[in-house]
């Protein structure tokens, strides 16, 4: 952040190059963006971790029961998350949210399995709070017990449960930058070029919306700026427009660089841009169901073990803590001394895991 | 029966229950004492009234004496916070100092002073409280730091509340003269700055009386003055009418716009008047105001990003279906949270043109820390991607 204290530095004494771009200084610039090749290797070393962690829970359960469980791959997780950024569209013309909290809460999906696997948390829960988390953060607000009881079998507790995780694993970054929105700007843009015929424009730009619906379910948020993969989908609906508008944005360079950018963007989205196969996510989803992590489930020896663990360490720091509660109060001073104090902070910083 | 007669004798006596809030009287009593002396003392207001506490339950402890038998009872207090009636105080202390009749110890007659409070330990405690505050006078100014300040406000309260509730009386005591011996010079001093600062209250408010008078007196004046000129005026008129043998109607529309001129002239004289008076108003403001710590303007924002202004160029209006029952909305209900549609353009303009030039990561570079990452420490259920 280039914050400057001093009111009378105005833009005009620095040149633009030396002050941070807008959406360089955004959460999603600085940490969700990615190569090709870094995200899959997030994707495969989450998938082997879990694996590995969730056959150790199935051995302490009953051991070699591990031997004959077929775990998920990372394609195949990634397969059943893109099914259910699918569902979130259809979520979203249910309640008929805006698009920009069916966007955010796409972005937030995707997002969540970047950190997650599904084997821990079903993405059809953990959807449904991202929904939720996104009407919230877009300020499209709706109460609670309207949204879940629009949705068959789901209760408030099973959309807020999973809310601080969510919020969590995105790190609270909560604020998206959206190609549909840059697309609204590319429209209103290309009006200010000369010769441009409004019913051609309006054609190409119902177009370009249809293929930022299907760039939202690949991975090209993750690797492009918003910009671009606007750029990419009114290129796909019109090339010659999306190309005069980029030449005009960059008077100075005879080909400007961002449009060798937009071939790899639109083969992702064509690739990709499609929703997965029905069929073969509900097989994954079938296997699905026998991998997942015990650790999960309520009822599995697993789960009570975990939670009796649990609940034997969150007493001990009780314990702890009201111990050193009560040796502050025995030194005379309530808030305790700096010492003290110090103390109590080693002993305990993570109060907000519960 | 003595109730009902005493539309006789010329005298009410309100009725008044401990329940009822007129328990005290406005001001030292009405009813003439039957005692002779003349009793000092008692907690004053500031304009240094004693406000008598007075309650048709009143009744004296010795002779039983109540306010039924005897309207004018009046009950004074002792030293040792004991009530007595006047009567009794004058038969006890004829021969000079006598023991209470409650406590046994010994009192004199003019340590006997009125009552203030209905409860007889808050009178004793504001008393105390006034007795330690006169030598207990030291400010903030005269400490180093605000701890110190802390600790010797702490120490005032503490002997306060053990006069008050008797504990340690003596070792109170000695300390309060140990204290008073030691800060003599320092009492000394702000007892004067007190008594400087009340003088000059004093003198402010004799000022503005003085003012107020002045005022007044002018205004008489100046009423006076135009109560006569119109006597004259109407004289004048009868006496021309008398001689002159011009129009009547004329005469009197003349002589009318004359005595108009000279009341625009005396009001415009009146009003520089009122505004010299006013200077000590004027001035008193001022001396607040040089108090006040001057409001600098809080800019919360004071970032210097590039906003992508010099990559579009925003038009007056655009073709734009999505927006139209926005623009359409005459009644500006839609607009109504401070939404204007040119604003959500710039802002679509800008996601339009940020970042375009912005090349994709490729490889495996090292990704950048996250402040607000999930803790590695914290639940073990969140597997963590960063390998």
């Amino acid at each position: 952040m280039t914050a400057s204290l001093t009111p009378d530095s105005q833009p005009v004494a620095s040149s633009s190059s030396q002050r941070q771009p807008l959406y360089e200084a955004s959460t999603q610039y600085r940490y969700w963006r990615f190569s090709p090749e870094q995200l899959a290797h997030m994707r495969s070393t989450l998938n082997v971790d879990a694996v590995s962690a969730i056959r150790d829970a199935f051995e302490a359960d009953s051991p070699g029961s591990s031997s004959n469980v077929s775990f998920l791959t990372a394609e195949e997780e990634h397969l059943l998350v893109k099914l259910y950024v699918g569902k979130i569209s259809q979520l979203c013309g249910h309640f008929r949210f805006p698009e920009e909290v069916e966007a955010t809460a796409v972005t937030y999906l995707k997002r969540f399995y970047l950190k997650n696997t599904v084997m821990d948390w079903h993405p059809k829960n953990v959807m449904l709070t991202a929904l939720f988390l996104a009407t919230k953060t877009t300020n499209h607000p709706i109460a609670l017990e309207s949204y879940a009881s629009h949705i068959p079998k789901t209760s408030p507790s099973d959309v807020l449960d999973l809310e601080f995780l969510v919020a969590q694993s995105l790190g609270f970054d909560f604020a998206v930058w959206h190609p549909h929105k840059a697309l609204w700007g590319i429209w209103l843009d290309v009006q200010t070029l000369p010769g441009i015929s409004i019913e051609d424009l309006s054609k190409a730009y119902e177009a370009a919306h249809g293929h930022v619906r299907a760039a939202r379910l690949t991975d090209a948020e993750f690797i492009y700026t918003p910009s671009q993969i606007a750029l990419a989908c009114f290129s796909l609906a019109s090339p010659t427009l999306a190309s005069a508008w980029a030449r005009a944005k960059f008077p100075s360079s005879a080909h400007p660089p961002v449009l060798d950018l937009l071939g790899p963007i639109k083969e992702i989205i064509i690739r990709d841009g499609s929703p997965p196969d029905v069929e073969a996510v509900r097989e994954v989803d079938r296997r699905l169901r026998l991998c997942k992590n015990p650790e999960k489930i309520p009822g599995t020896n697993v789960y009570i073990k975990k939670q009796q663990e649990q609940e034997r360490k969150a007493e001990e720091k009780r314990l702890r803590k009201a111990e050193a509660a009560r040796i502050a109060m025995e030194e005379g001073d309530p808030f305790g001394s700096e010492l003290v104090k110090k103390a109590v902070e080693d002993l305990d910083d993570d109060d907000d895991d519960d | 029966m003595a109730q009902r007669n005493n539309w006789l004798r010329g005298t009410t006596i309100r009725k008044s229950g401990p329940s009822t809030s007129n328990n005290t009287r406005t001001n030292t009593p009405q009813l003439p004492s039957t005692s002779k002396t003349i009793y000092g003392g008692g907690v004053q207001d500031p304009s240094g009234r004693t406000t008598e506490y007075f309650s048709m339950d009143d009744k004296c402890p010795i002779c039983d004496t109540d306010r039924y038998l005897k309207p004018h009872l009046r009950l004074l207090v002792s030293p040792c916070y004991h009530r007595l009636c006047e009567s009794c105080i004058d038969r006890l202390y004829t021969l000079g100092p006598a023991p209470c009749p409650t406590c046994n110890t010994i009192q004199r007659k003019l340590g006997y002073t009125p009552q203030t409070f209905e409860d007889l330990t808050v009178e004793r405690e504001v008393a105390v409280r006034r007795r330690i505050a006169k030598e207990f006078n030291k400010r903030r100014e005269d400490f180093p730091d605000l701890r110190s300040y802390n600790d010797y406000l702490e120490e005032v309260e503490e002997i306060a509340f053990n006069l008050i509730n008797d504990i340690d009386v003596a070792e109170t005591e000695a300390r309060i003269a140990r204290y008073r011996q030691e800060n003599a010079a320092l009492i000394k001093l702000n007892q004067q700055r007190e008594e400087e600062y009340q003088r000059y209250l004093q003198e402010q408010e004799e000022m503005e009386r003085q003012e107020r008078e002045l005022r007044a007196q002018e205004l008489r004046r100046i009423e006076e003055e135009e109560r006569e000129e119109r006597e004259k005026g109407k004289q004048a008129i009868i006496d021309k009418l008398e001689t002159s043998d011009k129009d009547a109607a004329r005469l009197v529309a003349k002589s009318r716009m004359e005595a108009q001129r000279r009341a625009s002239a005396r009001a415009a004289s009146s009003s520089s008047i009122s505004f010299s008076q006013s200077s000590a108003h004027l001035l008193r403001t001022r001396a607040t105001q040089s108090a006040v710590v001057p409001d600098v303007p809080h800019i919360p924002l004071q970032d210097d990003y590039y906003a992508y202004d010099d990559m579009f160029k925003m038009q007056e209006t655009y073709h734009d279906p999505v927006s139209d029952a926005v623009r359409r909305d005459k009644e500006g209900i839609m607009r109504a949270g401070g939404y204007q549609v040119n604003q959500a353009w710039e802002r679509a303009l800008r996601f339009a043109v940020a970042g375009l030039d912005i090349a994709p990561l490729s490889g495996m570079p090292t990704p950048p820390a996250e402040p607000m990452a999930v803790d590695p420490e914290g639940p073990a259920d969140v597997v963590m991607a960063s390998a």
